[in-house]
């Protein structure tokens, strides 16, 4: 080997190892990867959790229309048909606190999934592409809080029925692959409807105030049985939140949803309002109460 | 000069290969038999005798008569019927094409040929008498048609296929003497009335209005005598044309009529119970077993004769009165097919091969016996008394039927019962196909069944389906059959539109037209692979001179003129959809969704999506609406817009929808859990076309 390229190898070596010694192990990894000392501990952590119940305010009902065909043209006669017959039947119902919203349209290519999975494999041996234009409508009927439950079974059976008569879709898309969604979970509830919270803030408030409660609460009775005093709140971590859309199995959140703040229940039943918070408090030594007591 | 050679030779083998295929390079869009990747291919001529054509076409190119004819008339006998692709993807028999080739040489040629052929042809024409008279003739006609006496052959021909009352072959003989014997003997006039008398008789109104017109302008003054009756050309066929009960086929009773009114107040007539008949007793879970069953959403099949329904559900037969409902007949009770339906035999069963067809006297089923265990079981036609349901025949005792797997829904016309069948019984399917399958047309005496003739409309390129396995059901396109005209039309629904002369069973033609091939092999899907629902098979639909065709795994909808040969347009359209119906100028089509097409521009003008799509139903198209039963109850849309004109809920809710049928007193409605007739109500007002309506339906079903 001729020493220019032993120089290049340890060239290549040497840029290899620093490139690795700054490989991003991100921030919940930091500190180990760091490999500095570990975190803060003194104090008392505990956790304090409040939920606070709030009745739905708002049903949604997931729609789809889809057209497909050969040409394109037929596709756009078909999907516009089918938006607008759905727009009508609802607007026909003359409800105030009934309206549709559209997600985004999509253009696929009709019958593209359907292959044979595992031993049957076949390759799709469409030579033409068939169109497929399909957009996601979501129904929303609100004030639920000033219905009583019959009021909103009757709401909820209209919207059902006006979207089925009007030949929309309700429930899951049609184009799911079954298998996939059984194989890698994913799979889409039997629900027709959801029911939302959305306009929780006083509620949220209530609900951190009652956990920040429960958590001094708590910390006072390690206190206590440790003998020791009190001190204040020094660190604060929020460990479950209400209405982070998307971040629980029960969601119902589609990647053309904007992102935003609610509850979503399934039945027509109270929704906890659920808070968790991981709070911090100082351990007052005695040196710092004879201080307090002289300041006093 | 030998690398020469070889690279020579070497750069033409592309160009020998291509004329090998018969195919045209430069037209992919071509339909042509002899496609490999077709899914049935017509019998096709063999190579020497397309080589034959081939050779004549070069030869006759270059003006070498002698050379030219000699190749075409090394065609065998034999190879007379085999067929050949012809202009526009209609696929013609060998005689057919050597006719047209031989009425299209230049003079010179023409002049050839009677040098050459003029003393056979008059052979066989001083031969044509007795029993041979018909098949001597046919030779000359096809073989020798420009000869000297070919015209003379053609009219003979023509005049014993009219008293033979084949009118539609009576005229095409006519036609040709007319249109391509400029140089004929014959009295033109008196050939263009003959022709038009065959074209009336024939049903070939638009061909026949245009021959008036020829008539009336070339021979109205010649002197003419025809069936007794002499005087000008234009008044005898006006006088026997006044004579001649028209052919026309009349609209039905029910076009005629105002359409069914039905809204939420009428009560039914009378009912048969299918579902509660049969879930009565069951326990919730044998219920909930039945209801996941396939069989449970198996809608029956109907046939109305005079003032009985006869009804072929899922192998039981059963005769009602129309008028209350009474069962007058059944062949078994269906309690306890439940268990039947949780075999694996039961499971693979596909409800829309049974059929039913009903005359005066015989009703005709096409079933297969749900309780036969036997997997292989074939489907067997059965003609029972009309009075009482007695078994007359059934095809199982026939030996003719032996290979034949009976397919399709029956044609009763002229007095025979037309129907599609496949050779490779169950039996060879279970032993693994020594032999691809063929597809059959069949004319069977309704009365003692009697095959009276079987053709073969073509071989399929592709096996039977290993259907036995992990329950899935022979998903294979069925073919349907049209009588119209003297003619019997089989679309396969794979591909090929077969032209058959109902009295011979001769096969006239084939229209290929672009169609997938169906799935194959998919059992070897270890999951189940659950295919997109399609549309069902396909029926063409006959618009005055013009039929629409549109297969069941194609992608295009194509208009044809049948009697012309004729490709008129054709478009693209979602192979899911299917023919349903002509309103005015607008294709109504169903599908995915109920949508319409203006015949005129081609073009989608609306599409309305109903509560459990519109793939097989039987809906009802009339110009004052159209009427599906849905899951939801019967839906009512206006032909001309596309809206839902009202809901009528019924008392069928919760159904997997279904038939409608309208006769001059009911709406019978058909579903897998009832038979309901609600009264026609005739005269009754369509509402306006309104939002609002279908809203207050609904209130009126929310409310208690």
């Amino acid at each position: 080997m001729s020493k220019s390229a032993i120089a290049a190898l340890a060239l290549v070596i040497a840029a290899a190892g620093s490139a690795r010694a700054q490989i991003y192990y991100g921030p919940y990894y930091a500190a180990a990867a760091s490999g500095g000392p570990s975190g803060n501990i003194e104090g008392f952590t505990v956790v304090g959790k409040s939920t606070v119940l709030t009745r739905p305010d708002v049903v949604e009902i997931d729609l789809s229309v889809s057209a497909g065909s050969e040409l394109t043209a037929d596709a756009i006669v078909k999907y516009r048909d089918a938006r607008r017959k759905l727009s009508e039947a609802f607007a026909g119902l003359k409800l105030a606190n009934v309206s549709l919203e559209e997600r985004g349209l999509k253009v696929n290519q009709k019958g593209n999934d359907n292959s044979g999975y595992f031993f049957g494999y076949q390759p799709n041996q469409r030579t033409r592409t068939e169109v497929q234009l399909s957009r996601r409508l979501v129904v929303r009927g609100k004030d639920l809080r000033k219905m009583d439950e019959d009021a909103v079974l009757q709401l909820v059976a209209k919207l059902l029925d006006v979207a089925q008569d009007a030949g929309g879709h309700v429930g899951p898309q049609q184009e799911q692959n079954d298998y996939y969604s059984w194989r890698f979970g994913g799979g889409s509830s039997n629900s027709l409807v959801r029911f939302v919270v959305e306009d929780f803030d006083k509620l949220q408030e209530s609900a951190y105030e009652k956990a920040v409660a429960d958590a001094r609460s708590r910390a006072e009775r390690l206190a206590r049985l440790s003998k020791v005093e009190l001190g204040p709140i020094v660190a604060v971590r929020e460990v479950i939140v209400p209405g982070d859309a998307g971040a629980g199995p029960n969601s119902t959140a589609k990647d053309d949803d904007h992102p935003r703040k609610r509850l979503e229940t399934s039945g027509y039943q109270e929704i906890p309002v659920h808070v968790e918070l991981l709070v911090r408090f100082e351990i007052r030594t005695p040196a710092d109460s004879k201080i307090r007591a002289t300041q006093r | 000069m030998r690398l020469a050679i070889a690279m020579l030779v070497m750069l033409m083998a592309p160009c020998l290969a291509i004329g090998q295929t018969g195919t045209d390079p430069k037209d992919p869009n071509k339909v042509s038999n002899d496609d490999p990747a077709r899914p049935l291919q017509m019998p096709p001529a063999s190579t020497e005798t397309r080589e034959a054509l081939g050779d004549f076409d070069r030869f006759q190119r270059r003006g070498a008569w002698e050379r030219a004819l000699k190749s075409l008339y090394t065609i065998p006998d034999d190879q007379a019927r085999r067929f050949v692709d012809g202009e526009k993807g209609f696929i013609i028999p060998v005689d057919r094409r050597r006719r047209a080739v031989l009425a299209a040489l230049p003079a010179a040629g023409q002049a050839a040929c009677r040098l050459f052929h003029d003393a056979d042809a008059k052979k066989l024409l001083d031969e044509a008498d007795g029993p041979d008279e018909l098949k001597k003739l046919e030779r000359v006609y096809s073989a020798y048609f420009i000869t000297t006496v070919g015209d003379n052959a053609a009219d003979r021909l023509g005049d014993l296929y009219f008293e033979q009352g084949r009118f539609d072959r009576a005229a095409d003989c006519w036609l040709d003497v007319l249109r391509e014997r400029p140089d004929t003997d014959l009295a033109p006039a008196m050939l263009a009335v003959k022709a038009a008398l065959a074209l009336d008789r024939a049903g070939r109104y638009s061909e026949l209005e245009q021959l008036r017109g020829e008539i009336a302008e070339k021979y109205r003054d010649e002197p003419i005598t025809i069936g007794g009756r002499s005087g000008s050309a234009a008044e005898v066929l006006a006088k026997l044309l006044g004579e001649v009960a028209s052919g026309a086929e009349p609209a039905g009773p029910t076009a005629q009529t105002p359409g069914p009114h039905v809204s939420g107040a009428i009560e039914p007539g009378w009912q048969l119970r299918i579902g509660d008949s049969i879930e009565a007793g069951m326990q919730p879970i044998e219920r909930n077993q039945w209801r996941s069953n396939a069989l449970s959403v198996a809608v029956p099949t109907v046939a109305i004769h005079g003032d009985k329904l006869y009804v072929n559900y899922l192998s039981h037969v059963l005769a009602l009165n129309m008028d209350n409902g009474k069962l007058l007949w059944r062949t078994g009770s269906f309690h306890n097919i439940e268990l039947i339906a949780m075999q694996p035999v039961g499971q693979m069963l596909d409800p829309s091969r049974f059929a039913v067809v009903a005359s005066g006297e015989y009703v005709w089923a096409l079933s297969r016996d749900v309780k036969d265990q036997n997997m292989m079981a074939p489907f067997q036609l059965i003609c029972y008394r009309a009075e009482n349901g007695e078994v007359i025949w059934k095809s199982s005792d026939g030996a003719d039927y032996a290979n034949f797997e009976l397919v399709g829904v029956p044609v009763l016309a002229e007095g025979k019962l037309f129907l599609a069948a496949k050779t490779g019984g169950p039996n060879r399917r279970m032993m693994g196909m020594q032999q691809q399958p063929q597809q059959f047309a069949l004319a069977i005496r309704p009365h003692d069944g009697k095959i009276l003739w079987k053709t073969e409309i073509g071989a399929f390129r592709q096996g039977e389906r290993y259907y036995f396995y992990y329950y899935m059901k022979d998903d294979a396109p069925q073919p349907r059959l049209v009588y119209r005209s003297g003619a019997i039309y089989v679309d396969t629904n794979v591909g090929i539109l077969g032209r058959l002369d109902a009295e011979t069973g001769t096969l006239d033609w084939g229209f290929g037209y672009k169609t997938e091939s169906f799935s194959a092999n998919s059992w070897m899907s270890y999951y189940y692979n659950r295919p997109e629902p399609g549309a069902g098979p396909a029926v063409p639909i006959s618009i005055g001179s013009s039929m629409l065709v549109k297969g069941m795994q194609s992608d295009r909808l194509t208009a044809i003129d049948p009697d012309r040969m004729k490709v008129l347009w054709d478009r693209p359209i979602a192979r899911k959809s299917r023919l349903l119906g002509i309103v005015g100028d607008t294709m109504i089509l169903g599908g995915a969704e109920l949508s319409a097409v203006d015949l005129k521009t081609r073009s989608m003008l609306w599409s309305t999506h109903l509560p459990g799509e519109s793939l097989d139903c039987r809906v009802l198209v009339r110009p004052d609406g159209i009427w599906q039963l849905t899951p939801r109850g019967i839906f009512e849309v206006d032909p001309a817009s596309g809206e839902v004109r009202r809901i009528f809920r019924g008392n069928d809710l919760g159904s997997a929808g279904g038939d409608l049928v309208l006769t001059d007193r009911w709406l019978l409605s058909i579903s897998n859990q009832t038979i309901t007739a609600y009264p026609r109500r005739e005269g009754g007002a369509a509402a306006p076309a309104t939002a609002s309506t279908v809203h207050d339906t609904m209130k009126e079903k929310a409310s208690p």
